[in-house]
């Protein structure tokens, strides 16, 4: 198979070398682009993938045997220019028997190429006999190649033996295999071959098509080929072998018609396919400014042929973009990478997504050899990603900062470009996206900031949820304790005033003498106010409500078995805030002051109250042992804090190992009245 | 001024029907006092003041309609009408701060004691007394309260004063007599008079005449007593 190969790419060489050179045959180079070198490079190009594949070797075949031809007809055609061999003229039986052999050769080697073509298409995808109806026919049409040596025999022109040996197989024979492959798909779906039967979507249109071609082609051959005509005919002509190269060099890497195990790499794939269209496409200009020149001027064919240059390059165009993108995928134009990215940048809250996906998007669209992109910062985590390798230590060619308004929301750094330099479009579009993805980062910036406003929120009313339950919960307990001093202290003590009244009654009554009773009844009586008094000054101290709070936590400190210093404002002097203020301040001065005794251990307190930006500000510092914020849990400090928060203040308590505790509260500062001093 | 031999002429303002009739049946029982009228409210006190022009006005702290401090904005409108009416207020507060808001003006012919004093007919007398003679009554529980505080500004000049010169001036704020508190302290009465005089000169006082050193000392008492830097409530006489 390799020397096959080599002899074929040989052949090509020597085909081109003297079509050109020696008989300056016009119409070498057309032809050989158009047809033998995509049909040779593709089989090439598969072959060397899968050596064993049938299709693989076929194809290859076709290309060689198209060379083979085509050099033998220009070594025919070189031999009888040197000889003074003619062969068109002259009648049948005149002709030298070198000549004879080397036609028939030649006509053979043409109608090898037909009947490989049939087997080709016969037998796809995987180039095995399924059916043995296929083997019947596909031999059989090896026994076409006797014609050459049998119809020169029974005395027929050679002119009609010519047509019959290479004009009608040449255009019927694609038709004939893409029939059969037709039928082989409608079998195999019968069979239930379904990797077949799914061939017939494509089998059936081609076989439409190359039947078609084989049609117009004998329209043509009776037209004569002249003009227009010798050009489509030409078009035609190239139809098979490109298109068939074209399909199974596809099909060979993404349907994986050579074998499940084979990985064509993307870049030569496509590269082959770009060589076979731009090969046929150079073909058909040359071909087309051919024909030209027979009809035209010189200067007038040179036109036509420019023009139709220019005419065929979009279609050129759009083909090699359509095997770009079937192959590499949707890459993406400049365009198309804004638009996306627009798209995008408009969903994108995640920016671990979006940074992976700008950066590869930045990369293909601009034909970067890497990208990196960091996006973030400026209070939001970053995220970071990169597209391509970087080679270590590679100073990047530029960067875009990613800006929003002042804030610096990430960056983009880039490589160099694969092929070229970066224009000053590129350079804008890499601007645009920037832009764009700044504003995408600011978006999630905004996103996170409201989710953890709608977070806290969440938090802060579950949160009042519970110290409302807590601080009812308090209430109750408070209530049950008023309960229990009013009736086991004070209750039970009036009771025993009565039985001793009644002792002292009964003691009168006997003429005895009730004065020490008396007196010992009045301290009871003493007693039970003195309790009484404490109970209600519990439940509200009366000096709040009536001197309000500096003279309520004034008095409150006095009673300190410890130094307390009270700081107050001047002008806090006169001034009463309303009701629940003052009472929140005040319990917390309170049970701050109670949690001091029990628990902190310290020789001095002191209070301030203070007002500013519209807060009244209550402070407890103590120079105790302090404790451990982070873990202590008291319910004494839970309560301060609902009570505190309950009136919409705010609570922050410092502490320490040996620090003392600082307890500082803010508080609305909803004034009420002026006292009336 | 009144004639102190004979009984006193009592208003007395009190809500609570009981207590006032509980207080006037005690005072009259002692014979030394003369009801001359009770009251049940602030603004039928004054009107009784104007009418009977009593030698001294016994008022409750707490009375209608506010129930919060009328009795002390009485007091302070009677003296201020009446100089030589003595007003007692009685409180159920044991609250140094109502004594202070009642002194605010100057202590002169004005008491403040703790309501369950009425049971203690003496105590109550002698305070009438004071009162009628423009002298001043603080309640012992109160005097012990700022006594036992240990919340003060340490550049006051009670911060001078010796222990004993403490107890003594406690005993003072009390309304007893050199004598009276000789005998609480046990004490030599000379010795009293020497803590006394001591007491006067550390507080400043020295030579105001020797019938308002007492008051005044009391009233240095109260203005440094502990309420922290702001000294608003009680006021420089």
């Amino acid at each position: 198979m390799r020397i096959i190969a080599v002899c074929g790419g040989l052949c090509m060489l020597w085909a081109t070398l003297i079509g050109t050179t020696q008989l300056q045959n016009r119409y070498t180079l057309p032809w050989i682009l158009g047809s033998v070198l995509p049909c040779y490079f593709a089989g090439l190009f598969i072959w060397w993938h899968a050596p064993s594949s049938p299709v693989a070797r076929r194809l290859l075949l076709i290309g060689t045997w198209l060379s083979v031809t085509i050099a033998i007809r220009y070594s025919t055609s070189l031999l009888i220019r040197a000889f003074g061999w003619n062969l068109r003229p002259r009648p049948y039986a005149l002709l030298l028997p070198a000549d004879f052999g080397l036609q028939i050769l030649s006509q053979s080697f043409d109608l090898i190429v037909s009947i490989l073509l049939v087997r080709l298409l016969a037998l796809l995808p995987d180039g095995a006999v399924l059916f043995p109806y296929e083997r019947r026919i596909l031999r059989a049409l090896w026994g076409l190649l006797a014609l050459p040596f049998l119809l020169p025999l029974t005395g027929m022109s050679q002119l009609t033996v010519h047509y019959i040996v290479f004009y009608y197989p040449e255009a019927w024979m694609p038709g004939l295999g893409a029939v059969l492959l037709v039928v082989r798909c409608l079998r195999a779906h019968a069979a239930g071959r379904r990797d077949v039967a799914a061939l017939l979507p494509f089998a059936a249109p081609g076989a439409a098509i190359l039947l078609a071609r084989a049609a117009s082609r004998l329209f043509r051959s009776w037209q004569g080929e002249q003009g227009v005509l010798y050009f489509v005919g030409a078009v035609l002509g190239a139809l098979p072998y490109v298109s068939v190269s074209l399909v199974i060099v596809y099909a060979a890497f993404r349907h994986r018609l050579l074998g499940v195990d084979l990985v064509l790499r993307r870049s030569a794939v496509y590269g082959s396919l770009w060589l076979i269209i731009n090969s046929w496409y150079l073909g058909m200009a040359l071909t087309l400014g051919l024909t030209a020149g027979q009809y035209f001027p010189i200067g007038l064919s040179l036109l036509v042929a420019v023009v139709a240059t220019a005419l065929f390059q979009p279609l050129r165009a759009r083909l090699n973009a359509l095997a770009e993108r079937r192959v590499f995928g949707k890459r993406l134009s400049r365009f198309e990478l804004l638009v996306q990215f627009g798209t995008t940048l408009e969903h994108a809250y995640d920016l671990d997504r979006l940074a992976p996906q700008l950066a590869t998007g930045l990369r293909e669209g601009l034909n970067l050899q890497w990208v990196a992109v960091r996006l973030g910062g400026d209070g939001l985590p970053v995220s970071a990603a990169e597209a391509g390798e970087r080679p270590a230590g590679a100073a990047p060619l530029g960067e875009f900062p990613l800006l929003y308004g002042e804030d610096v929301l990430g960056l983009i750094t880039y490589g160099p470009k694969a092929e070229g330099r970066c224009t000053p479009e590129d350079h804008d579009i890499g601007e645009t996206l920037a832009r764009s993805a700044a504003l995408a980062v600011h978006n999630v910036r905004l996103t996170a900031e409201l989710c953890a406003r709608v977070e806290e929120v969440q938090r802060q009313a579950a949160e009042l949820d519970a110290s409302r339950a807590r601080i009812v919960h308090a209430q109750d307990t408070e209530r049950r304790r008023i309960e229990r001093r009013l009736h086991d202290g004070i209750q039970q003590e009036l009771v025993a005033l009565v039985a001793k009244l009644a002792l002292a009654r009964n003691r009168l009554h006997r003429g005895g003498d009730i004065d020490a009773a008396l007196t010992e009844m009045q301290d009871d009586a003493y007693r039970v106010i003195d309790e009484l008094r404490e109970l209600a000054h519990g439940i509200h101290p009366p000096i709040l409500t009536d001197q309000g709070l500096v003279a309520a936590v004034t008095s409150c400190a006095r009673r300190m078995p410890i130094p307390v210093t009270v700081h107050s404002a001047e002008s806090l002097g006169g001034l009463r805030f309303a009701l629940d203020i003052e009472e929140s301040a005040f319990y917390l001065v309170s049970e701050a002051l109670t949690n001091v005794l029990k628990h902190a251990g310290a020789t001095h307190v002191t209070i301030s109250i203070a007002r500013g930006d519209g807060r009244l500000l209550v402070e407890v510092r103590d120079d105790g042992t302090g404790f451990p914020t982070e873990t202590t849990r008291g319910s004494g400090l839970t309560g301060m804090r609902d009570r505190i928060e309950a009136v919409g203040g705010e609570l922050t308590i410092t502490s320490g190992a040996g620090a003392g505790t600082t307890i500082r509260a803010r508080l609305l500062e909803r004034v009420r009245e002026e006292t009336r001093a | 001024m009144p004639d102190l031999s004979g009984p006193l002429r009592v208003v007395i303002a009190e809500d609570h029907y009981l207590v006032r009739e509980g207080t006037r049946r005690l005072l009259e029982d002692t014979g030394q006092a003369d009801v001359v009228a009770a009251v049940g409210t602030a603004v039928e006190l004054l009107d009784a003041v104007e009418r009977f022009r009593p030698d001294v006005v016994i008022a409750d702290i707490r009375m209608p309609p506010g129930h919060h401090t009328e009795g002390i904005t009485a007091a302070h409108a009677i003296r201020a009408g009446h100089p030589g009416i003595g007003v007692v207020v009685l409180s159920q507060h044991a609250n140094e701060n109502y004594a202070f808001d009642l002194f605010r003006c100057g202590t002169d012919g004005l008491a403040y004691l703790l309501k369950e004093r009425i049971g203690e007919v003496d105590e109550l007398l002698r305070a009438l007394r004071e009162v009628a003679a423009g002298r001043s009554v603080v309640d012992p529980r109160i005097v012990e309260v700022l006594m036992g505080s240990h919340a003060r500004a340490a550049d006051a000049p009670l911060s001078r004063l010796t222990r004993r010169e403490l107890d003594v001036l406690r005993h003072m704020a009390e309304g007893k007599t050199n004598r009276a508190i000789a005998e609480s302290l046990r004490l030599s009465e000379s010795t009293i008079e020497k803590h006394v005089n001591s007491t006067f000169a550390k507080l400043g006082l020295a030579e105001i005449p020797q019938l308002h050193r007492r008051v005044s000392a009391v009233l240095a008492y109260l203005r440094h007593a502990p309420h922290g830097p702001n000294g608003s409530q009680v006021p420089h006489n």
